[in-house]
Parts: C-alpha cells; structure tokens; sequence
C-alpha cells in the first residue's frame, strides 16, 4: 500500500465509522458497538503500520493543493505518528468504556457518531503537515466535541458547552489570524522547515515574536494555559468517556500538540531560544502547574479535583518544550503521552466511582478500596504517577524536566518541580488514604450515596477492563520504559533524529 | 487569455442559448403539466448543469467566448469566462435542487395543484433571467434580466397568497421597482455621456468625473436596494418570513447576489479607483454584518434566523470593493477569489439551511426555537444539515466559507486594512452565536416532543448535498478559483 | 422646432403629473394619469418615435389605467376602495425617505447639468432637448415627492408610474432617441405595466383581506 493511501485510509476509518453510525438506527446498538470497536481495532493497527513503516524508513505523505500557493498536507513524521498512536490506543479503551458506561441511554447513536468525527479530528491533527491542515481538523475537532460537552442536555451541561464555544471559538479565530499572518510574512510552511523563518530579515524579528504569542494564545485555550484555562473545569459536567476524552486524548492534547509543532517545526527550538520565545513558555507553564495544583487541591468533588489537575499537567508538556536541550525535548514527547495513560485511568475511575457507587465527592470515597479494589488500584497507580512516583511513567516525565532543567540553565524550574510535585502529592494522598485506609460502608460506616451493582465484577465489565488496562499501559510503559517502541524510547528517538538543537 | 475566436463557435453558442432558456420553457411546460414526482424532474433538469459543465470545460481549454446579438440595429453582447460559467453552474445546479425540492414540498404542505402550478413558470423564469444576468455584456440586456429576475421573484414570494405574504411582498415590488428607476437613471446619464451600452466599450470611452461618479451611485443605489445591503436591507426578513421554502431558497442564495454581481462588473469597469466610494460600500457591509448578525441573534422564529443571516452574509461580499480598489495586484487577485468563494459558499449552504429549516418546522409544526427543543432525537436529518450548513455560514472549516475567510483576511492583512479582519471576527463570532443558539435548543432534553410529521426522504436528501457540497468545495476550491483566476479581472 | 412650441406641451405634461399626484380623489388622479400617459404618447410621437408612441398609449396609457381601475374597484362592487385618501403621514415620519429623494433628486439634477453644460451631449440637437430634460427633471422631482410622501399604495403606484416616465423623458433628452434609448424605454414600459398591475392586484386583494389600503405602520418601523 502506498503511503498516501495509507494515511487517508487510517483517517477515514473514523470519519466512515462516523457517517455509518449516523445512518444506523438508534436501536442497532450491537451493530454499532461492533462498527465501534472494529474501527479502532483497525485504525491502531494501520497506525502500527505506519509505526514499523516509519522505523524501516518509509515515508507517509499525500497533499493537494487548495488555493493558490496553499496546500492540505497530510504526513506521518515520527512525532506526529506519536500523537496518533496515543490517540489511536486511547481511543479503543475509552470506546469500550463508553459502551459500557452509556449502556441503555438516550442519543447513543448522536454520541458516538460525533464521538468518532472528534477522534477522526484528532486523527488528522496528528497527521497534519502544515499549519493550515492542522487548523483545518483543530477546528473540526472544537465542532465535534461540542455534542459530547452537551450530550446530557441539562440547563448545566448546555451552559457548559456555551463556555467551552466562546473560549475555544474565539481561539480558534485568533489561531486563524496568526496563521494567516505568518502565511503572509512567510508562505506556506510546512512542518519540518524550520529554515524559513530563521531566514528571514532580522527586522522582522519582532513581527515574529508578536506572532509567536498570537498563536500561543490560540493553542493556549485548548492547551488550558492560565489564564485561558477556564473552559475546562466547567467541561467536567459532559459524561465521564467525554472527560477522558476532553483530558487525555483529544482537545487538551490537540493544544499542547500545537504548541509541540508551533515551536519545533514551525519556528525552530534555535529561533525560539534566540527570540527569547522559550522563558516566556517556561514561566507561563510554571504559573500554571502551580495554579492548577493550588486550585485542585481546593476542590471538594472528585471530577473537578481532577480536571484542575489537567490543567497542571499539561503544563508540564509546555514547561518541557520551554527547556532548551534534548533532555527537555524528551521530557515534553514522552509526557505528552505518559499524561494521556496516566489522566485516561484517573478519568475511567471516577467514572466507576460515579456509576457504581454515585460517589461525587471526594468525602465519599471512604473506604471504596475495598467495595472496588481493582478500580481503586488503578486510581492508585494513576495517582501514583502524577505524583512522579517510580516505576510509573509520571516519574521518568518529572526526571527528564528535572535534567532538563538543568541542561537550559534554569534550575529554579526544579523548585517549581518539587512544589508541585508536593502539591500533587496533597491532593492525591489524601484520596488514596481515604481509598484504602478509611473505614467506609463496606465497614460497615455508612452507605454509598447510591449503589447500582452493575455487573458480577466490583462494576460492569466494560467499565473496569479499560480502567485496568490503561493502568497496566502506564505500570509496563514505566517498567520497560528503555525497550523499543515504548514511548519514552520513541520520544528520545524522535529527538535524536530531528530535534536535536 | 485568447479569445476563442472572434466569432465564437457555433455549438457552444447554441448550447449556451439553449441552456439558458430550456428553464422557462420547462417552467411553462410545468404549469400545464405540474411533476408530481421528484425522479422524472431530476432527470429532466440533469442535461442543464452536465451541458454547463461542458461549456465550462471548453472555455477553461480556449479562454472566453464572447459574442454580439443583433436585434435590428440593436447590438446585444454577451460574454462567457470562467466566473460567468461557474455562476451559471451554480444556478442551474440551485434550481435542479428547489425544483426536486418543491415538488416534496407541495405535497408535504399539501396545498392545491392548480395554486402551487404557479410556482413553475417563476421558477423557470428566474432560472433564465439569473442566467442572462451572469453572461450579459450590456447594460440594455442587464436591465431585462434584472427585471425580469426581480417580478419573478416577487411572484413566487406572492404565491402562498395569505396576508403577511402579499404585505411583505407589496413592499418589496415597491422597492424593486423604484430600485430600477434608480438604475435606468444612472444608464440614460451613461448613455448621455459616452453614448453606448456595452460594459467593455463604456469601460473604454467613459471618463472619470462627476457625471460617472453620479451615474455610478445611482446605479450602486438601484442595486444595493435589490440585494438587500444595509441600509437598504428592510424588506428581505419580512419576506421570507411568509415565502414557501424552495422560493427562500433561492431568493436567498441566488438572487440578493446578482445584483451584487452586476455592481461588482460595473464597479470594476467605471471606476476602479473609487477608493473612498469603495470604503463606503465596505463601511456599509461591515454594518451589515454586525446588524444582520445581531438581528438573527435576537430573531424567535427558525425562518427569521436564518433570513437575517442573509443579510449579515452579504456583508463579507462588499468587503470586496475596499480590498480591490487602489490596492497591489496581489491583494486584489485573493480578493477576488474570495468574493467569488464566499458567494457560491453562502449560495448552496443558504439554500440548504432554509431546507433544513423549511423541513424542520414542516415536521416539528412550530416555527419557533423553543419548540425546537429535543427535536435532536426525532428529526436528527435536518437538525445534521442545519448544522453542517451553519458550518458554511460560520466559517469554519473544511468549509467553503473557511477557506474564503481564510482568502479574505489573507488580502486584508496582505493590504494592511485591519478594519476588515475585526469586521470578520465579529461576523464569524455573531455567527455562532445565532447558530448555536439555534443548536443549542435542539440538544434541550427534558421538553417532551409529540409526534412529527414524515417528510418525503428526499426533501432532507437535497438539502443535505447541499450542505455537504458548501463543505466540500472547502477543500475542493482549486479547480474553480483556478478558472476564476484565468478569467481575470474585468 | 423651437422653445416656445415646445413649452405649452412640457407644461401641460408637468401640470397633469402634478394633477395625478396632488388629487386626494383618487379616480379622478387616475384619469389624470391616462392623460398624462397619453401626452406622454404624443412626445414621442414628436420625436420621432412612431412605435414608442403607440406602445406608450397602448401599456402606458390603456393598460396601465384598465390595471389602475381595477385597483380601485369598480364602482358599486363590494370590495370597492374609497375613492378618497384618506390617509395622512404625520408630519415627523420617514425623515430618511425625504433625505434619499432630494439626494436622488440632486445627484440627477447636477450630472444632468453636467452633460448638458459641457456640451457633452451626445445628439446635437440642444434645442430640442433642453424643454425635455427640464420636463424629465420636474416630472421625475413630483414623482419623488409623491413616493415619499404618500401612504396610500394607489397613489405610490400613480407617483411610481409618473418617476418612471420622468426617468424616460430624461434619458431621450440626454441620448437622443437612439435605437438603444427606445429599447431601454420600451422595457422600462413593459416593467411599469406589470408592476402596476400586480400592485393593484395585491391591493384589492390586501383591501379585501382586512380593509387596508397601505402597507401599515409597523412595517414602516422595521426598516
């Protein structure tokens, strides 16, 4: 097969399931579920193609052009096809969860149709190999999600997805006028060729780094950069496979994404550092890691609790990106994807919390480690991670920033690492202590606010299997994390290959 | 570009005059003999836009054809390039898609024969009228087309015949006809000066100075009148509020635009300097797209919404005059494109939202938006194509809309004007913002719906291509600006 | 030809529009207006003009009135309209409709001087044409006013009809009566007459739905 018939194959496998799942009925629902899972099935294994092609040296590649001096490029370069397997691997699991968590509601159908076209955007985001795709399935994925955000039709939800529109809207259109900007200054960049800019005249050295933080705005509201990030907390409202989706895989990841591909392939780590680009970068991430801390650790509801969490950890990919030197590099590719194992898992669990036992709270959850033992250790490997405990893959991220940190010359980055990191630790313990080390209704203190017994297991089945399986994903990643292919081996060989200042 | 030949060929002359006037002729034959099914008229429409095509084909291989008619000593011309005959495509592909579309819809409203029969003959006369309007050459045939456009268009706004229709469409016979005074004034003052009609020889003989800047006005007045651009906008929202939907279908799409198209000839070819004339008009489609905007943001019934949106659309087309009068090559050359990009975009995204909406109060039976609420689970076709329309209209991508934006504010930045790139992002934002609003009444769970009326399948079918061909030519838009561009500009 | 030959007719045509578009009695306006049409007809004639001269009379003058008659109704049959207007706009409305014509008004006025001044003027004849293009002026100003001022739609169609033959006597007197000039007329005619004849049917239809005989004040405020 072709590479262009590959990467169009891998992209249309999500975009067919999702017109497919429109035109089925509302009752095919064994239909849909296999229509669901075969897809990603297949989409993961085009992507792992595309993964072994790209280690033998093949080339993935297909453009046509739109307008004048303007083309839609789709290209699997290694960090691209990082993101995509990510993506590709979340999506399996979180469709399963989805299946088993929507099990007898209304509007599947409308769910997963839409649920499919977010991953298809996704998707192409990955694949994009010009700012102008890129925008084009950034977008998309902004229209996509939108469904998902007020999927549950409360007065709640829908105000939610009023906020989510008029953040990630506005970005949107901020995002296409820097674009556009730099397409004027600059034509047509593709990812890559980074020795545009660097050649231009040092008089429009300026325009640049105005443009440079045009666009840092644009990605910034999907990437939940303080103080852009106030879309995401109200978000949590969706239903939990929505979460996952919005935390680990798809909108917060697309912006922090951009953000990968603004200052590496678009602008050059050497012109970014020149410009100064990247202490602005790190002192926004540093803001906020430890805002997003601060603000998790005053939250009282699980799901809240966690989403400020996000807001702190993707900033760890942006503080990454910020620290000149390969080892930052590293730090910030193998985070984009550790986060995306690590907060899927936290996300499935509260979830499970929430279907099995109704727990919201976070006062709730007193001894659920014995009601749900295989759930709460999940949570607790998750949790783990965050903290950047070993031998979960949270702590080769915190080491990398750490070393990084260093290499660039700015260690009082490591404080901002241990700050948060004893933050991360405030606000996890204490659940894990309550998990585990608490007397609760299976004590015999109390009772669940509102038990469902789902399935033979702690909760359904489709429910507790992804939870487990992205955690396990985060344990083995950590364990095996210098063989082949796992992500922090494929972030240092991306490095090496191509990123290297 | 080479002409083709100084006497064009004989087919494609043929075929075009045949092309232009099998409408009318099928209108009346429909009159006699109304379609009862939605097939047999497909297949008749069919040949119009695969003939098009054709012509399109040639012209993109051997330039333009152009040609003289001679009615006694009477010169008629007419010209076919690029842009004529994609707009000519467009037209005949909007009315394959009304005409399927309002045999569905008599039946579905269930209004008699013989009172709907009257829709044929209109239709067919608009059909040719917009036809003529985008291969003329001279202000005489211009002003034909025009009119005959314009009275069609009023009597099909007539026919549903109940009050609120034949008010709204009394004031709109009204302004369309004291409109074309407006426009036959500013001819006799051209006429007066340079003493011919055709658009190439008045480009070459006429002199700028007072009388062409009045003449230009009064003409740019008749005009703006009919396409309905702010401050003149006043009777299009009430008009469509009454009009059966494959009327404000087309109206809506193609109508309001060929008088802004036989401005932008003549703007192009009188005075292409006016810079400060030409702010003026872009001043007035900014406000357009912030009242229009602002209108259909506050608007209680689906049809109103997407009415008004009209008006704030027709904005973006007259950010054109400021972006190519006075400006580089280069700008003006995106700019172009863009308008053109734009115009067909909104064209079949408007058509096919007015479907949507047209379907969505047929079966629901309301027209409000709050009863709009939960149609999401029982009416999920339309609802899709109103919102992949509304993906058009908004600007985003992979739609047509998008990359004409993108076009648009590449010019603007290109030139400098920063005015223009606020004036699309407050359009593009109030845009949403109606539109989800209207979206957002849909995902409202806790109203319980009673029944809904089925809908002939194809009545949602034609209106979703539509919406899905708005989308497509996003990234399809190569092959048509390519031959806008070799067009060139007048 | 000369001026004072032509003075007599340009101010009977300018009194009858003056009679059409002043008389609250509306039949009588309509008569009015056959006459008008039909000294309309006559300047044609006049200049040269045979078939402009009987398509004048026929659509302008017959047609054109038989239409406006049965606007009104005929006589004794139920959904008669009044015969007077009683309709009358307060003093402060339409400001804007009095701005757009006196601007239309001007603009005409200055590109007419324009050409005429500067010999720009494409036929030589200037005698001829100079009664023609005051006439138009003065005929095209009444016909403004009339639009502007009037709410009853019969008499919006009468001052419709009156501006339009304005516009017509202005274009034969700035392009002489060319082929091109008698074509754009003789459209011009032919969009009169069907304008006028839908409008007086959708206003005996209006009348008889609900008794209005204009399109009513809230339509006035949405502009």
């Amino acid at each position: 097969m072709s590479g262009g018939v590959l990467l169009l194959a891998t992209l249309c496998t999500s975009l067919f399931t999702a017109l497919l799942i429109f035109l089925l009925p509302e009752r095919a629902f064994r239909a849909r579920t296999g229509l669901n899972l075969g897809a990603a099935l297949v989409k993961l294994t085009l992507v792992a193609w595309m993964v072994w092609g790209l280690s033998r040296g093949h080339a993935y590649a297909l453009e046509f052009p739109v307008l004048e001096g303007l083309a839609f490029v789709l290209r699997a370069d290694a960090l691209g096809i990082m993101f995509a397997g990510l993506s590709s691997l979340l999506w399996l699991f979180t469709t399963i969860y989805a299946i088993g968590y929507l099990e007898d509601s209304p509007n599947r159908k409308r769910f997963f149709g839409f649920f499919s076209l977010c991953v298809a955007s996704t998707l192409g985001i990955s694949l994009a190999g010009n700012l102008f795709t890129f925008l084009i399935f950034y977008e998309l994925l902004t229209l996509s999600t939108y469904p998902l955000v007020v999927h549950r039709g409360t007065a709640k939800a829908l105000a939610a997805g009023g906020v989510y529109l008029r953040f990630t809207l506005t970005a949107g259109l901020v995002l296409m006028i820097g674009m556009i900007a730099l397409h004027v200054l600059a034509g047509d960049i593709r990812f890559g060729e980074r020795e545009i800019l660097a050649g231009l005249d040092l008089d429009r050295r300026p325009l640049l780094v105005g443009l440079f933080w045009v666009l840092i705005a644009g990605f910034g509201v999907k990437a939940a950069l303080v103080p852009l990030h106030g879309w995401l907390p109200r978000a949590m409202v969706a239903p939990a496979p929505v979460s996952a989706l919005l935390h680990a895989v798809a909108v917060v990841k697309a912006g922090a994404f951009g953000i990968v591909r603004l200052v590496y392939d678009v602008y050059g780590i050497e012109l970014s550092a020149e410009l100064g680009l990247l202490a602005g970068l790190v002192a926004v991430a540093s803001v906020t890691i430890l805002y997003g801390s601060l603000r998790a650790l005053a939250q009282q509801e699980l799901k809240p609790r966690l989403a400020y969490s996000t807001v702190s950890q993707v900033a760890y990919i942006v503080l990454g990106i910020g620290l000149f030197g390969p080892l930052g590099t590293i730090a910030a590719f193998s985070h984009l994807l550790h986060q995306g194992l690590m907060k899927v898992t936290l996300f499935f669990c509260a979830g499970n919390y929430a279907e099995e036992l109704g727990i919201h709270r976070i006062d709730d959850l007193d001894g659920a480690g014995r009601r749900m033992p295989l759930t709460s250790l999940a949570f607790t490997v998750g949790a783990l991670g965050m903290i950047g405990l070993p031998p979960v893959v949270g702590f080769f991220s915190k080491w990398y920033l750490g070393t990084g940190a260093i290499q660039a010359g700015m260690p009082w980055v490591i404080a901002v690492l241990v700050a948060s990191s004893l933050l991360n630790a405030a606000y996890f313990l204490p659940i894990l202590g309550r998990l585990w080390f608490l007397p609760g209704p299976d004590h015999g203190v109390g009772e669940w606010p509102e038990e469902r017994r789902l399935g033979r297991l702690e909760t359904h089945a489709w429910l507790l299997v992804p939870a487990v399986a992205t955690a396990l994903f985060s344990l083995v990643a950590g364990l095996l994390a210098g063989m082949p292919f796992s992500p922090l081996e494929w972030a240092t060989r991306v490095v090496n290959t191509e990123y290297l200042p | 570009m080479s002409v083709l030949s100084a006497v064009p060929l004989a087919a494609e002359t043929a075929v075009l005059w045949v092309a232009l006037l099998i409408p009318s002729l099928l209108g009346l034959l429909a009159w006699r003999f109304p379609p009862q099914r939605m097939r047999p008229l497909l297949l008749v429409i069919t040949p119009l836009p695969l003939a098009t095509f054709w012509l399109l084909h040639r012209v993109a291989m051997g330039g333009e054809l152009e040609g003289v008619w001679s009615l006694g000593e009477l010169l008629l011309y007419w010209r076919l390039d690029g842009l004529r005959g994609l707009l000519l495509l467009l037209t005949q592909l909007l009315l394959l898609a009304s005409a399927t579309y309002a045999v569905g819809h008599r039946r579905a409203i269930a209004v008699a024969e013989r009172t709907f029969a009257g829709f044929w003959p209109l239709l067919g006369g608009l059909a040719t009228a917009l036809g003529i309007i985008w291969v003329a050459a001279d202000l005489l045939t211009l002003y034909v087309a025009l009119e005959l456009m314009g009275l069609c268009a009023v009597g099909m706004m007539l026919l549903p015949g109940k009050q609120a229709a034949l008010v709204a469409g009394m004031r709109y016979l009204l302004y369309a006809l004291v409109g074309s005074l407006a426009w036959l004034l500013g001819v006799a003052l051209l006429l007066g000066v340079s003493g011919r009609l055709d658009l190439s020889g008045l480009a070459a003989t006429t002199q700028p100075g007072t009388v062409t800047s009045i003449a230009m006005a009064l003409l740019a007045a008749g005009l703006l009148l009919k396409a309905a651009i702010f401050p003149l906008h006043g009777w299009l929202a009430p008009v469509h509020a009454s009009a059966w939907t494959p009327v404000s279908a087309l109206h809506g799409a193609l109508v309001v635009k060929a008088s802004f198209f036989i401005l932008m000839q003549l703007w192009q070819r009188l005075v292409p300097e006016a810079v400060a004339a030409a702010w003026l008009l872009g001043l007035l489609g900014s406000m357009a797209v912030v009242w229009g905007g602002l209108q259909a943001w506050r608007a209680q019934a689906l049809k109103q919404v997407v009415a008004w949106s009209t008006v704030g659309q027709l904005g973006y087309l007259m950010l054109a005059f400021p972006l190519l009068a006075g400006t580089s090559a280069a700008v003006a050359t995106l700019a172009w494109q863009a308008t053109w990009l734009q115009l067909a975009a909104h064209a079949m995204a408007k058509a096919a939202m007015f479907m949507a909406a047209g379907n969505l109060v047929l079966a629901a039976g309301e027209g409000r938006l709050t009863d709009l609420a939960g149609t999401s689970r029982q009416l999920p076709f339309p609802l899709m194509t109103f919102g992949i329309a509304a993906v058009t209209l908004m600007g985003l991508p992979p739609s047509a809309g998008f990359t004409a934006k993108w076009l648009l504010l590449q010019a603007a930045i290109l030139a400098g004007q920063w005015l223009w790139v606020a004036v699309l992002v407050a359009g593009t934002l109030l845009s949403a913002a109606y539109v989800f609003r209207v979206l957002r009444c849909a995902f409202v769970e806790d109203a319980t719906r009673q029944e809904v009326q089925p809908l002939p399948a194809g009545m949602n079918l034609i209106a979703l291509l539509l919406a899905l061909a708005a989308l497509g030519l996003g990234l399809g838009a190569d092959w048509p600006l390519a031959l806008i561009r070799a067009g060139g500009m007048p | 030809m000369s001026l004072p030959e032509e003075l007599f007719p340009a101010s009977l045509l300018v009194f009858l529009a003056a009679a059409c578009l002043l008389d609250r009695h509306l039949l009588r306006a309509c008569l009015a207006f056959i006459a008008f049409a039909l000294l309309m007809s006559l300047a044609w004639w006049r200049l040269d003009a045979p078939w402009l001269a009987l398509v004048e009379a026929m659509l302008g003058a017959l047609l054109t009135g038989l239409a406006l008659f049965h606007g009104l109704g005929y006589p004794g049959t139920r959904p008669s309209l009044p015969v007077h207007d009683q309709e009358r706009r307060p003093r402060h409305e339409a400001p804007v409709r009095w701005l757009a014509a006196l601007v239309w008004l001007t603009l005409a006025g200055v590109a007419v001087w324009g050409i005429s001044g500067d010999g720009e003027l494409v036929a030589s004849d200037e005698l001829t044409r100079q009664p023609l293009l005051a006439t138009g002026l003065a005929i095209m100003a009444l016909g403004l006013w009339a639009f502007a001022h009037h709410l009853h739609l019969l008499r919006r169609l009468l001052a419709f009809n009156v501006l339009g033959s304005g516009v017509f006597l202005l274009l034969a007197g700035l392009a002489g009566p060319s082929v091109e000039v008698q074509g754009l007329i003789l459209v011009g005619l032919v969009v009169a007459l069907i304008g006028s004849v839908l409008g007086a049917a959708l206003l005996r239809r209006l009348h008889a739905l609900d008794g209005r005989v204009t399109l009513g004040v809230e339509a006035d405020e949405r502009r």
